[in-house]
């Protein structure tokens, strides 16, 4: 009896002397396993169950690289990361989006993984989704992310009413034209219902991202100094939005301090027959809608083009990583094309993956996926994602000017003044 | 060499007499005694805030291996110029001010109730105590189920009682805010203030009471002569903890709008907070909280002093 415990301890000294030995051997490749925290801000219950089944996946493939899976969300993730960074002790892989990578890389929170994404990765992202994880860090220009899932912003609309209003139902070959919407709305505007519904709690992404289907950029760069411009074509949307609320009345002004779900219950209940929505707010309707209620998916509108400015969610290394390799082999791994499809079901989104767009699900014609999925070719760059301090100008500036205008309390003269006088102070903070 | 020794006698032999010591030689004793007491003291709050005060005299930004420098008082300078600061301030005065006088009205209301000989008296005392278990952000969360646009039990009554024709989005409508938030204000810090007007209240001599009852006066007239007069040291210690209390509030308000709509409940320290934890000026946030710290402490010291003359007088 004391002999055989005498010998377990021989045994455990002897492989403890082995791993420390490992250890010092360098290299991953024997001895003791990596563990990388992995903070995810998946939150849709489709979503969670996929990461959380990815991660699993992967640790029990990989036994010497192991990942933490940390639940974080979107509400309060900047102050968790800055406190982390700070701290020195974040996740090693981030989820986050671009509006937020723009900040971290420039602050040198963030690895420049430039060259450490794999050419097959590189090759099945579009150059325009790598665009938006593009950006100006400590050590010059690089990729600070990868990007996976994109949003755009598309109608959704009672299917019943658009049938009986007579209306062509677009498609993403041949969209509605702004002055063609704006037409229908006052079709659809009948008795006490609404053409639509403008939830614009918060704005400035909606109105910044859509005003580029007039070319509308917001922002100007000359001799590394960016300031806030607000010209004709900026105010294309700005206007007919307000036209839509206070001149020809197609829109229901109880829903401006709206979230963006918010209205929903109102379209369920034929007040209004179309919303504004990002694409994933599909999900909720297939949840939600009462039986019986038929909606589909209108593609984005046309100004002069389609184009709209986008964002995307993305997976980055800290810069304070011990792992920043075997970091990006999850990545690589965790977002190829197979997964990027069923993080994009889950999520409701669009993925960047080329491979993932070809998944039968994402190119059916069963939820307005085909719709979405096409809207993909719209989404360029998103121009305020390279303006430095443009968090600070959305909340300080933008959004109580926005929501001043949208109340009718100032006119388009007054917002733009205050837009460009305001933002230009803020912006000039943080001018190098 | 005499000289010298006579010349740095006087001091040392002179020490008892300027600091007159009754117990005797306790000096390092009391010290000793009291160290325990002052090592937490001066470990969380006096060092952090000579680290905030040190931090408001550099240009501290957030990143990684950034690079301190230091800049004199120009960050309060910029708080100086910083109109959205003083904006968010004025706010914060009538948050301050406005949670701090309804409170005060409400808790004493209470506290006399609760100074009656009711039936289930102690039930009563123990849960108007409720609030004051609850962390601020819980607080926070359960008001704004309360507030709710659609599933809020506070639409739903008024409509019920026909006061309402339409859902009000009580936290995010520009006018409705900030009384909103007061209301959760005076409701979180009622307990408190109740307890301790309570305890001012039942030191109130019932001699008193009696020898104005004998002479006649009304019911009114015995709070306004009696009671009040003799809870004036207690109404102004709790007044003034609570005007304090209030303007540094944080957590709750933050739970509740984040400081929305459009910054009509941004208080002065969700506006600091954000400089340095949203957009990464440490040290400006610093400078910020240094000011707040000054102003409160005027304005405080000013109340005081009048409330001080007053009583002397």
């Amino acid at each position: 009896m004391r002999r055989g415990l005498r010998s377990a301890f021989a045994v455990a000294a002897a492989t403890v002397i082995g791993l420390t030995a490992g250890c010092s051997g360098g290299g991953n490749d024997s001895g003791k396993p990596v563990t990388l925290k992995f903070l995810s801000l998946a939150w849709q219950k489709d979503s969670l169950a996929a990461n959380k089944r990815l991660v699993a996946e992967w640790n029990k493939a990989n036994p010497k690289i192991q990942v933490q899976y940390v639940q974080g969300s979107w509400d309060n993730v900047n102050d968790q990361l800055v406190t982390s960074f700070e701290g020195g002790d974040p996740p090693d892989v981030i989820h986050d989006d671009s509006s937020a990578l723009a900040g971290f890389a420039g602050q040198g929170y963030l690895t420049d993984l430039t060259k450490l994404i794999p050419t097959e990765l590189k090759n099945d992202i579009p150059d325009a989704a790598w665009g938006t994880a593009t950006f100006d860090g400590k050590g010059g220009q690089g990729i600070y992310g990868v990007p996976f899932l994109q949003e755009s912003q598309v109608l959704l609309a009672n299917k019943k009413m658009l049938d009986e209003a007579k209306v062509r139902i677009p498609t993403v070959d041949a969209p509605w034209t702004w002055d063609e919407f704006q037409q229908i709305t006052k079709k659809l505007t009948v008795g006490k219902r609404y053409g639509i519904a403008w939830p614009l709690k918060s704005p400035v992404n909606k109105v910044l991202n859509l005003s580029l289907n007039f070319g509308g950029t917001f922002f100007q760069t000359s001799g590394g100094k960016t300031t806030v411009k607000v010209g004709p074509q900026e105010r294309e949307v700005l206007q007919r939005i307000h036209d839509q609320l206070y001149k020809d009345k197609t829109a229901d002004p109880s829903t401006l301090g709206m979230g963006t779900t918010d209205p929903l219950p109102g379209f369920y209940a034929g007040k209004y027959a179309m919303v504004p929505a990002g694409i994933y707010l599909r999900q909720q309707l297939v949840e939600q809608a009462p039986s019986g209620f038929q909606w589909v998916t209108i593609p984005p509108l046309k100004g002069q083009t389609t184009q709209q400015g986008a964002v995307s969610q993305t997976l980055s290394v800290a810069a304070d990583s011990k792992h920043p390799e075997e970091s990006m082999k999850f990545i690589s791994w965790f977002l190829n094309g197979q997964h990027q499809a069923d993080l994009a079901k889950g999520d409701w989104l669009i993925p960047t993956s080329k491979t993932a767009a070809q998944d039968p699900t994402l190119t059916s014609d069963k939820y307005g996926w085909n719709v979405a999925t096409a809207s993909a070719k719209s989404l360029v760059l998103a121009p305020y994602l390279k303006v430095n301090g443009f968090d600070e100008f959305k909340s300080k500036v933008a959004t109580p000017a926005l929501q001043s205008y949208f109340a009718n309390k100032i006119s388009l003269d007054e917002l733009a003044k205050k837009l460009t006088d305001d933002g230009d102070k803020v912006l000039s903070r943080y001018a190098k | 060499m005499t000289a010298t020794q006579t010349a740095t006698r006087p001091p040392r032999t002179g020490r008892p007499h300027a600091r007159p010591n009754p117990r005797g030689g306790g000096d390092r004793g009391t010290l000793l005694l009291l160290l325990p007491a002052l090592v937490p003291v001066l470990l969380f709050s006096v060092g952090p805030l000579l680290y905030g005060i040190y931090l408001s005299l550099t240009d501290a930004r957030g990143g990684r291996n950034a690079v301190i420098s230091f800049v004199g008082l120009k960050n309060f300078g910029d708080v100086l110029a910083d109109g959205d600061f003083w904006s968010s301030f004025k706010i914060g005065l009538i948050w301050a001010v406005g949670v701090t006088v309804l409170q005060f009205l409400a808790a004493l209301g209470l506290a006399l109730l609760l100074n009656q000989n009711l039936r289930l008296r102690g039930l009563a005392r123990v849960l108007a105590m409720a609030p004051w278990a609850m962390p601020p952000i819980v607080i926070g969360l359960m008001w704004r189920l309360v507030y709710h646009p659609n599933a809020g039990i506070l639409n739903a009554t008024l409509q019920n009682l026909h006061l309402l024709d339409h859902n009000v989005d009580w936290l995010n409508d520009f006018g409705t805010a900030l009384p909103a938030i007061i209301v959760v204000g005076v409701w979180t810090g009622m307990p408190q203030t109740t307890v301790v007007l309570l305890a001012g209240l039942q030191g109130v001599p019932k001699e008193l009471h009696e020898a104005a009852a004998v002479d006649g006066a009304s019911v009114w007239r015995r709070f306004w002569n009696v009671t009040l007069p003799q809870l004036r040291p207690v109404i102004v210690t709790i007044t003034s903890l609570d005007f304090v209390w209030n303007i540094n509030q944080f957590a709750m308000v933050y739970a509740l709008t984040q400081g929305g709509p459009g910054g009509r409940t941004r208080l002065p320290m969700l506006f600091a907070y954000e400089e340095a934890f949203r957009y990464g000026f440490f040290g400006y946030a610093a400078a910020l909280g240094v000011a707040i710290t000054l102003v409160v402490l005027v304005v405080l010291g000013f109340y005081l002093w009048g409330r001080m003359r007053e009583s002397a007088r």
